[in-house]
């Protein structure tokens, strides 16, 4: 079931047009991984999309307009975007973390029961925890608010391979569950390991949109994707 | 550029000399003493104009300036010091400088709120002790004698007009100055201004002088004007009065100015006529501020706006005069390393930033420094350009430590960077920021490196220029001083593919134009493959490569730390 | 001796007062980012909406209850100016934007009021509490500084206890991902608001009959308000409360003493500088409020 899905997408960022009209979709129990080089537009389409930041274009969660409502508005329709840089609020413990965010309906278990991590750490201030541990803190965050999608930004820049693992599963788990999960990354191969379908940005545009799988197979296309090439672009 | 000053003030004098030859001959006397108070406020709303409207600090004190202006010419009338009200009202303009630099202080380091708090301050304590020592003469009623040759109240009228104008004009040319264009600079981004060799406090210090200087005249004349003053006259309440009309208004403009004294003087007036009281005018005055200060444009901005729209096209087109220009010799600098990076160290609270980098710019080349998000890049220009309080490792200049140098001092020195947002004072002409960035430029020279990065006319406000062009003026202010070393920081950014080809061209050819070498950091590869000579690859803070640039973008490591993977090994 | 320390009791009530406008002045900075310029001029409309209920003749009990609601409608109000237009405003233009409606609520308040036309302010606490030392030290003087005490506990009590609370410093920390998280930010704002604009409302009812209850005094009494704030970093609740106190005190003492007397209103002023000028020995670039 599509349950988000985003037609000519444009963001300005201080007036310079950094997404140029992007088409996404976000399925239930599907994991949409946007990927590209640094200044592709990844994180102002995520910022677009949640309100951060005005944006025109369609945007329909779950089968209703969410476009020009407030970022608050389109969180309580549903709609998570989990910020890169790991905005836990730091002079908070981690359980309070969770608290502050509970849906009625949701229970502070089920955030546990994704990051058992977590767990031991739950009277720690949530700025002293570790880099990956505050991360699993924001997605743990954004489960216990039940929503329909959830989109993660950037979650394993600056960290270990064995943590961003650790994340990566526990996103797997996520969609498993019935949530539509975007994930922006810039590591693209184990976003394309666990993700379903692939985007791929460059200058704000989508230069390539198909199967994770097919685009993991083809090293060749990626790096040009990635490192462009003076050659073919010449 | 001079050119230019002398034009503007030259329509400031010509108007307001019709302006008071209109009212001296045609208004009837009532109305002419009440003009005169018009462009006596208007002289304490351009002092506040250039603190608040120009640099962008919240006075809240501006009449208390006026107050000590105004105490020393009264106490100089008192004991009859020779040299007459001119002389007095210079003289109480001057003793008002020394206080507006005690006040200005604390804003070397502060900003925004805690000087408003300091201002307001300043005003509840002036308001207490002008009313303990009282206002000389007060209690004996002696009046403040006027020059002779201007004693009758229409007289009066002509010095104060006389006194406003020049004023209007000296402002005129000091907003076209360097000095002028660094207030606003130091308003928009200190930082920015910091890096292009502009030292903050005495931007700031030299605004809070002026401003209280003016600010005192207005107050002696003032004293002049009214012949006797009360504490009142200068207590906080005009103080806010004043902030929220500027505020409204723009009393950084010349039209502004005029404007608010019309307001303050009048509506009490027009309010008296139709029968309602007459502090209704500042509440006015305050929902006037609100407006502005929510729509972020003061009423002098929307007439210049609305008049630019009705302003016939033909006057309105500043196209390029059509005589090609040529770039000056490109500077000679130093052979050699022009910037040499070795061991440096960053560390944000226990995160390291940096783990000893190594990083060298040849001079007169192109050097791309590349990596995912968070590797240091960004970082390493800040330690470069001295914005971080403390790194361990040395940064040299042609052989020369930075070291305990400031980001003013180093910019001075000639290592200069642009921003990845474009951090250009809109109020600003496109040639007033080139000659800010780049001190001492030539008017020639500044049209043909404009002409040479494709940007717009010098006499274009960066207002109305968009984003992506203004990022393209900031890199050509830096390029225009010639610097032996530039750090672009992702110029290209949001420019679409084919602009940033041309501006990777472009790049490449700055030292060969201009005699700079270039640290350039970046994302887009094409744009780095054309621009660069060799590239530096960082990642979590560490070098992990340096060469050509097709061996390096070619290079396993760096693809992994790209992607993420090993390509090569996975596709074997 | 004694007439030194009489004049410094007599400085508590004011420093009381002084300390719940600082204390009020940190939970608006803290909990909605604003430094806010009219926070006594709120409380002054409050107050007197008491005094001109108290003066038709309604009994005293009313004349408060309404008076505190009048003061928390009139903060509100500013709030939801604040939140509607402001929200993504800089901290400089907040300040700004507050500072020019202390302009036009002080213009509106000395209409309504009728400038320094006296008032018959009753006295809410009424009488000496205890002697200290062979000085009086008044009921109103103890009340205000119980106030600000149980102010301040009761707020961090709240901050730290409560679901509210919760989402409020979760607010204050990051103000976007507690958006981004769902919390209804512009609804908690106005609350805030709400609550400074009330307690700041009764402070200044039981501070009033001792100053001189003209609108516009009361209104500035926001300097003093703020340099005890600054006392307290705009972070600490209990350096504010303090600090606000020993303004108050050192007011008191200056016009126990001839030379100084006429000159306490410059006290603030003298603090303010001191305050930023050690605070902020280290900083550098716009980092500063």
């Amino acid at each position: 079931m599509t349950l988000l899905e985003v037609k000519g997408l444009i963001v300005n960022r201080s007036g310079v047009p950094v997404v140029r009209g992007i088409d996404l979709v976000a399925r239930s129990g599907e994991i949409s991984v946007v990927l590209g080089s640094n200044g592709a537009g990844k994180t102002t389409t995520l910022e677009g999309l949640s309100g951060i930041i005005p944006a025109s274009g369609e945007i329909v969660l779950d089968n209703a307009s969410i476009a020009g409502a407030s970022a608050g508005k389109r969180a309580r329709a549903g709609l998570r975007h989990v910020e890169q840089g790991r905005t836990v609020f730091p002079e908070m413990t981690t359980e309070e973390n969770l608290k502050v965010a509970l849906h009625p309906d949701a229970s502070l278990g089920e955030a546990y029961e994704l990051f058992p991590e977590l767990v031991q750490r739950r009277d720690v201030k949530a700025g002293m925890l570790s880099g990956g541990e505050q991360q699993m803190l924001v997605i743990a965050r954004a489960l216990v608010g039940r929503p329909k999608v959830i989109m993660v930004d950037e979650m394993s820049s600056g960290l270990a391979p064995v943590v961003v693992n650790r994340l990566m599963s526990g996103v797997r788990k996520l969609a498993d569950g019935g949530m539509a999960v975007v994930l922006v990354e810039q590591f693209a191969t184990l976003a394309l390991g666990i993700g379903d379908r692939a985007y791929v940005l460059r200058r704000g545009q989508v230069v390539y949109d198909g199967g994770c799988a097919e685009l993991a197979r083809d090293p060749k296309r990626l790096h040009h994707l990635y490192l462009g090439d003076s050659v073919q672009a010449g | 550029m001079k050119h230019a000053s002398i034009k503007a003030a030259l329509r400031t004098a010509v108007w307001l000399a019709v302006l008071a030859a209109a009212a001296a001959l045609f208004l009837p006397k009532y109305w002419l003493f009440l003009i005169t108070a018009v462009f006596i406020v208007g002289v304490a709303l351009q002092s506040l104009g250039i603190v608040t409207g120009r640099t962008g600090m919240i006075s809240l004190c501006q009449m208390s300036f006026a107050g000590v202006g105004a105490w020393v010419t009264g106490y100089l009338n008192l004991y009859e010091v020779p040299g007459g009200l001119v002389v007095w009202v210079l003289l109480g303009g001057l003793a008002a400088v020394p206080v507006g630099i005690v006040i200005g202080l604390p804003a070397l380091r502060l900003r925004g709120i805690n000087l408003a708090i300091v201002t307001l301050g300043f005003a509840a304590a002036f308001d207490t002790i002008l009313a303990t020592i009282t206002y000389p003469g007060q209690t004996t009623f002696t009046q403040v004698v006027r020059p002779a040759l201007f004693e009758s109240d229409k007289g009066y009228f002509l010095f104060i007009m006389l006194v406003y104008g020049l004023i209007a004009v000296a402002l005129e040319f000091l907003s076209r100055s360097r000095l002028g264009a660094s207030w606003l600079a130091v308003r928009h981004s200190e930082r920015a201004a910091a890096a292009q060799g502009i030292s903050i406090p005495m931007a700031k210090l030299s605004a809070f002088a002026i401003s209280a200087f003016i600010s005192g005249i207005s107050g002696g004349l003032l004293a002049g004007y009214l012949g006797t003053l009360v504490a009142e006259n200068f207590n906080m309440m005009q103080s806010l009065a004043l902030f929220a009309v500027a505020t409204m208004v723009g009393a950084h403009f010349t039209l502004g100015a005029i404007a608010g004294g019309l307001m303050i003087t009048l509506f009490p007036e027009l309010l008296r006529r139709i029968g309602l009281p007459q502090d209704v005018g500042n509440v006015f005055f305050a929902l006037g501020a609100v407006q502005a200060l929510s729509t972020g444009e003061t009423i002098s901005e929307t007439w210049a706006r609305l008049g630019s729209k009705l302003m016939p096209a033909r006057l309105k087109g500043q196209k390029r005069s059509t005589a090609t220009t040529t770039l000056a010799a490109p500077a000679v600098h130093a052979k050699g390393t022009a910037l040499e990076v070795s061991g440096l160290t960053v560390r944000y609270a226990n995160v390291v930033a940096l783990d000893k980098v190594e990083l060298s710019v040849p001079s007169r080349t192109v050097v791309g420094l590349i990596g995912p998000n968070g590797a240091g890049k960004s970082t390493t220009i800040d330690a470069i350009t001295g914005f971080l309080p403390r790194y361990e490792g040395s940064v040299r200049l042609d052989g020369r430590p930075l070291e305990g140098l400031s980001a003013t001092a180093r910019a001075r020195a000639g290592v200069r960077r642009s921003w990845q947002t474009t951090r250009i004072a809109p109020e600003l002409r496109v040639g007033e920021y080139i000659r800010l960035a780049a001190g001492g430029i030539k008017p020639g020279e500044i049209e043909a490196v404009l002409e040479w990065f494709d940007c717009p006319s010098p006499e274009t406000l960066i207002a109305t220029v968009d984003a992506g062009t203004r990022r393209l003026i900031d890199v050509a202010g830096v390029v225009a001083s010639r610097p032996p070393v530039l750090l672009l920081d992702e110029p290209a950014a949001g420019q679409s593919y084919a602009e940033a080809l041309k501006l990777g061209e472009r790049i490449a050819a700055i030292p060969e134009k201009f005699g700079s070498a270039v640290l350039l950091i970046e994302h887009d590869m094409d744009l780095v493959r054309r621009a660069c000579s060799a590239i530096t690859v960082f990642d979590f803070g560490r070098k992990i490569a340096h060469g050509a640039p097709d061996a390096v973008l070619g290079s396993v490591i760096v693809q992994k730390a790209y992607m993420g993977v090993e390509l090569e090994e996975q596709a074997a | 001796m004694n007439s030194l320390l009489t004049s410094a009791v007599a400085g508590l009530s004011a420093g009381g007062a002084y300390a719940i406008l600082g204390v009020c002045a940190i939970f608006n900075y803290r909990l909605v980012a604003v430094v806010n310029f009219t926070g006594a001029a709120i409380g002054a409309a409050g107050t007197f909406v008491m005094v001109a209920l108290y003066e038709a003749g309604f009994p005293l009990a009313v004349d408060v209850v309404a008076g505190v609601a009048a003061g928390a409608l009139a903060a509100t109000l500013i709030g939801l100016v604040m939140t509607t237009w402001f929200a993504g405003s800089s901290a400089s233009t907040k300040a700004a934007v507050t500072a020019a409606l202390l302009v036009g609520i002080i213009a509106v308040g000395l209409r309504l009021t009728g400038g320094q036309h006296p008032h018959n302010f009753p006295e809410i606490v009424a009488g000496s509490a205890f002697r200290l030392a062979g000085v009086e030290v008044t009921r109103a003087s103890v009340l205000t500084i119980a106030i600000s005490v149980l102010f301040t506990v009761l707020t961090e009590m709240f901050l730290a206890r409560t679901r509210m609370g919760l989402q409020l410093r979760a607010l204050s920390q990051r103000p976007m991902a507690a958006e981004l998280i769902g919390i209804r930010v512009k609804l908690l704002a106005l609350c805030v608001w709400a609550v400074m604009g009330a307690v700041t409302s009764f402070a200044l009812m039981v501070i009033a009959p001792l100053r001189s209850p003209d609108f516009m005094s009361i209104s500035l009494l926001v300097v003093p308000a703020l340099a005890a704030a600054l006392i307290g970093a705009f972070t600490s609740f209990r350096a504010a409360l303090v600090g606000g106190l020993m303004i108050g005190v050192i007011e008191g003492l200056a016009s126990g003493l001839d030379a100084f007397s006429q000159y306490r209103g410059a006290i603030p002023f003298v603090v303010i500088l001191a305050v930023l000028l050690w605070s902020q020995r280290g900083a550098r670039w716009d980092e500063a409020r």
